[in-house]
C-alpha cells in the first residue's frame, strides 16, 4: 500500500548562527549545574524542531526533567519504563502510520526520538532497543551516554570505563582499579545486527553544530537510526561542572571517543586529532580515575591506542579487552 | 445478517478484535493464545484487515508497544498466556496509570514450573491489584462479545481503562463452538471509534506520565479508584445495549443458574461452569436444590450483586481455579472475596472453597457431585469443616 506519511524534510544548519533559535527544551528542569545530558537534549530539541515526540525512558532525563508533573519540554513527551523505549516508541510510530493509512491523522509525520541514558540502551533497554532497529520504524534513538546509572547515585553501567570509582565498583585494597571491566562498544554493538538500520553517528555535546546537522540527517531516512552521544556528567566523573563542555572535548582529543558517521557499511570518521593527547590528560580532571596507579593507566592508555589505529584505518573499533 | 459459525475461542477473540477494527496488534507466540494472533496475522496479511501487525520481541514488548500505540491515539490489541502473562508486569500499573484503555486477551496457561501446558487462571489472576479491568468468558460466543464490551467500557471517557479478557487455555480456546458473528454495521453501532483525549501530538503538545511528588501520588490512585465505583453502571448499560444491538441475554455481572430456589451453590469462572451446568442438572433431578453463580467479570467484583444473589443460600462453594498459597482461605483467590462480599448479610451462607482446574486438569462430572456432598454436610452443620478441599485427593 502506498500512502503519503508526509514526513518531515530538515535541512542541515551550514554554521553554527544557522541552527534553529527557537529552544524546544526550555528552562524549568531541575539538573545539576553543568549537566552534560541536559545540555545534550536542548540541543536534540533544537536540531529536531517543533514537529517532534519524545520517548523518555526513566533515567536523569525523565526524573530530573519531568519533575512534579511540569516538564520543560515544548514538544510532546511520553515517559517509558527504563526497560521499554524502544518498544512504547515502536507502537507509537505504528499508531501514526497506521491512522495516516486509514485517513485519521493527516498532519505531518512527527519526529519519533527516544532519548536513553546508557542504561536503558544497552544495559536492561538493550533488547526493546534491538527489537525497535530490527523491525525497521521510523524512529531515532539516541543514547545520551554519561557513563553511569547518576540517577539512582552513580552506579556502574556497561559503558563505564574501565578503572572508573562507582558506588557499585569503589576501589579498595582486594580491587584497586574500582572497575575492571571494559566499557560495550555502543555503536558497534548497534551496527553489528541490525539490516534495517540505516545510519549511526556518534558526537558529543562539544561538537553542537555536528551535533545538530546528525540529528537531523537521522532524522531524514525513513526508517531506523541511532545516534551515540556523550555527555558528561560532574557530580558522577567529578569534574568542575564548569569543564563539561571541556571533558567532551578531551574525550575527543585524546581517543577515548571517536567522532564518525555510518551509512551503507561505510565508517567516515571526523575531527581526527593529527597528534591524540594522551589519556592522562582526559584523567587527571576526573574523580571518578583519581585512584588509579600508573599501571592502570597505562593499560588504559593500551585500550584508547588500539582504537585510535582503527580510527585511522577508517574501519570499525574494536571492543576486545586489551591483555 | 449475523452468522453463525463454529469457532474456537481463539477465533472468536480473532474476529471479535476484528470486528472492533483494532489498529494496532502485537504478538508474541506463546501457546495457547497464539492461535488469536495468528488468525489476525492472516487477517492483516490479505487486507481484510486495516492495521500495523507488529512483532513483539516478547510480552513485556507487546504491553510496552500497545501503551505507545493507544498514546498516540490508536485502538491496540496485545495478548498473552501463562507466564507471557507475568513476563509483562512491569508494564500493566503504566497502562492502567496512565489511562490507555488497550485490550489484552488471555487464554489462560498454568504458570510454570515447568512446562504445564495446561488453562489454570493463576495467570490472569496475579494481575489484579494493577487496575485492569478483568472478566473471564464460558464459551467462544462470550470471547467474541466480551471483546467488544471489553474496548466499550474501556474506552468509555469516563473510565479509560485497560481491560484483560480471558478465556480457558485449550478447553476454550482449542474447542469450537457455534457463535453467532454480528455483522460489522452491529460492532460499530455498539462500538464507536476510539478518540483518545489528549493523544501524543504535535499540533497540541502534551506530557504523558511525568514523574510526581509523594503528595500527588495519593490524589491519583484515588481517582482511579473512583472510576471503580462508576465503572458497574457503565457496563450494567453496556450489557444492555449490547444485548439489544445483538439479541444477546448477558447479565452484566453474574450468570445465575438454577439460583431461584437454591439452597446451595457453586461460584465458579471460566468454562468449567459448563459441566458444573450440566451436572446441576443432574442433581435437580436427584432433588438436590443447587445452582451456580459464575462471575463475568473479577474486577470490578461485583460486590452487592454478589451479595444480593446469596440471600437465602445455606452453603457456598468456591471452585478456585488459580492459586494463592498461604492465603487466608489456604488456597485460592476468590474465596477471600466471597467470605468478605457476604459479611454484611445478615444470614449469610457457609462459604468454604474447592482447589480444582489447576495445572490443566479438568473438573470431572463426577467431582461436583462430591463436592455438593461437602455443601450439603455444611448446610446441615451451619459450618464447613475445612477452608478449602482439594478436588481430586480426598483420602490421599
Amino acid at each position: 500500500m502506498k500512502v503519503d506519511y508526509k514526513f518531515q524534510k530538515l535541512e542541515p544548519a551550514k554554521n553554527f548562527k544557522a541552527i534553529n533559535k527557537a529552544e524546544m527544551y526550555v528552562p524549568g528542569h531541575r539538573t545539576c549545574a553543568g549537566c552534560g545530558p541536559a545540555l545534550n537534549y536542548r540541543l536534540v530539541a533544537k536540531a529536531a524542531g517543533p514537529d517532534t515526540i519524545f520517548i523518555g525512558p526513566t533515567g536523569c532525563m525523565y526524573v530530573a526533567n519531568a519533575s512534579y508533573l511540569c516538564t520543560p519540554y515544548a514538544v510532546s513527551l511520553i515517559h517509558a519504563q527504563i526497560t521499554n523505549g524502544g518498544a512504547v516508541a515502536s507502537g507509537i510510530e505504528a499508531a501514526f502510520k497506521v491512522l495516516a493509512q486509514k485517513g485519521k491523522y493527516t498532519g505531518v509525520f512527527p519526529n519519533i526520538i527516544v532519548m536513553a541514558g546508557d542504561g536503558g540502551t544497552v544495559d536492561i533497554g538493550l533488547q526493546a532497543m534491538s527489537a525497535m532497529l530490527y523491525r525497521n520504524h521510523k524512529v531515532l534513538f539516541i543514547c545520551y551516554d554519561n557513563e553511569s546509572y547518576a540517577n539512582t547515585g552513580i552506579q556502574v553501567s556497561p559503558t563505564s570505563p574501565y578503572g572508573a570509582n562507582t558506588t557499585f565498583t569503589p576501589p579498595g585494597k582486594e580491587i584497586p582499579e574500582a572497575n575492571v571491566l571494559f566499557p560495550k562498544y555502543v555503536p558497534e554493538l548497534v551496527i553489528g545486527g541490525h539490516p534495517a538500520l540505516k545510519y549511526v553517528a556518534t558526537t558529543t555535546i562539544a561538537h553542537p553544530l555536528d551535533l545538530t546537522n546528525k540529528v537531523r540527517k537521522a532524522l531524514s531516512f525513513e526508517g531506523p537510526t541511532f545516534l551515540h552521544m556523550l555527555a558528561p556528567c560532574p557530580k558522577g566523573w567529578k569534574f568542575d561542572e564548569k569543564l563539561s563542555r571541556e571533558m567532551a572535548k578531551l574525550a575527543v582529543e585524546t581517543g577515548m571517543w571517536s567522532l564518525f558517521e555510518w551509512e551503507n557499511g561505510v565508517y567516515k570518521y571526523t575531527n581526527v586529532p593529527k597528534t591524540y593527547k594522551p589519556i592522562s590528560e582526559y584523567m587527571k580532571n576526573q574523580g571518578r580515575f583519581s585512584h588509579l596507579k600508573a599501571e592502570h593507566i597505562a593499560k588504559m592508555q593500551a585500550f584508547v591506542d588500539e582504537r585510535i589505529a582503527k580510527v585511522k584505518a577508517n574501519i570499525a573499533i574494536p571492543i576486545a579487552t586489551p591483555r | 445478517m449475523a452468522q453463525e459459525k463454529m469457532l474456537t475461542g481463539c477465533s472468536a477473540a480473532a474476529t471479535g478484535a476484528k470486528l472492533a477494527e483494532v489498529e494496532v496488534i502485537c504478538s508474541y507466540p506463546i501457546r495457547p493464545y497464539t492461535a488469536i494472533m495468528m488468525e489476525l496475522a492472516k487477517m492483516v496479511a490479505n487486507g481484510e484487515l486495516k492495521a500495523e501487525f507488529v512483532h513483539g520481541e516478547g510480552e513485556h514488548a507487546q504491553v510496552s508497544i500497545v501503551l505507545g500505540a493507544s498514546a498516540a491515539g490508536a485502538r491496540a490489541y496485545t495478548g498473552s498466556s501463562g507466564v507471557g502473562v507475568t513476563y509483562a508486569m512491569e508494564v500493566y500499573s503504566p497502562m492502567s496509570g496512565g489511562r490507555y484503555p488497550v485490550q489484552m486477551a488471555i487464554a489462560d496457561r498454568a504458570l510454570d514450573p515447568p512446562g504445564d501446558f495446561g488453562s489454570e487462571h493463576t495467570d490472569a489472576m496475579s494481575t489484579r491489584g494493577q487496575g485492569w479491568l478483568l472478566g473471564w468468558a464460558r464459551t467462544p460466543q462470550e470471547v467474541l462479545d466480551n471483546t467488544l464490551i471489553g474496548y466499550r467500557i474501556g474506552e468509555d471517557q469516563k473510565v479509560m481503562l485497560p481491560q484483560m479478557t480471558c478465556q480457558d487455555g485449550y478447553f476454550l480456546s482449542h474447542i469450537a463452538d457455534k457463535v453467532n458473528v454480528p455483522e460489522l454495521a452491529q460492532a460499530r453501532e455498539f462500538l464507536p471509534p476510539f478518540k483518545s483525549p489528549h493523544p501524543l501530538s504535535v499540533a497540541c503538545p502534551v506530557s504523558h506520565s511525568p514523574q510526581i511528588r509523594p503528595d500527588q501520588g495519593a490524589p491519583m490512585d484515588a481517582q482511579r479508584a473512583a472510576v471503580y465505583t462508576d465503572v458497574p453502571k457503565i457496563i450494567e448499560k453496556a450489557t444492555a445495549e449490547y444485548n439489544k444491538i445483538m439479541g444477546r441475554n448477558y447479565d452484566p455481572f453474574l450468570e445465575k443458574y438454577k439460583m431461584d430456589d437454591a439452597e446451595i451453590a457453586f461460584f465458579i469462572q471460566g468454562a468449567h461452569a459448563n459441566t458444573c451446568m450440566k451436572e446441576i442438572d443432574k442433581m435437580r433431578k436427584q432433588g438436590v436444590k443447587v445452582g451456580m453463580i459464575r462471575p463475568r467479570w473479577i474486577i470490578p467484583w461485583p460486590t452487592q450483586y454478589l451479595a444480593e444473589a446469596c440471600a437465602g443460600l445455606k452453603a457456598l462453594g468456591v471452585i478456585e481455579t488459580s492459586t494463592c498459597y498461604g492465603g487466608s482461605m489456604r488456597g485460592g483467590n476468590l474465596a477471600p472475596e466471597v467470605r468478605a462480599s457476604l459479611y454484611d448479610l445478615d444470614d449469610r451462607p457457609v462459604v468454604t472453597s474447592f482447589m480444582g482446574g489447576l495445572g490443566g486438569e479438568t473438573i470431572w462430572p463426577e467431582e461436583f457431585h462430591s463436592m455438593a456432598k461437602v455443601l450439603t454436610q455444611a448446610a446441615k452443620d451451619k459450618r464447613a469443616s475445612q477452608y478449602t478441599y482439594w478436588v481430586g485427593f480426598e483420602g490421599k
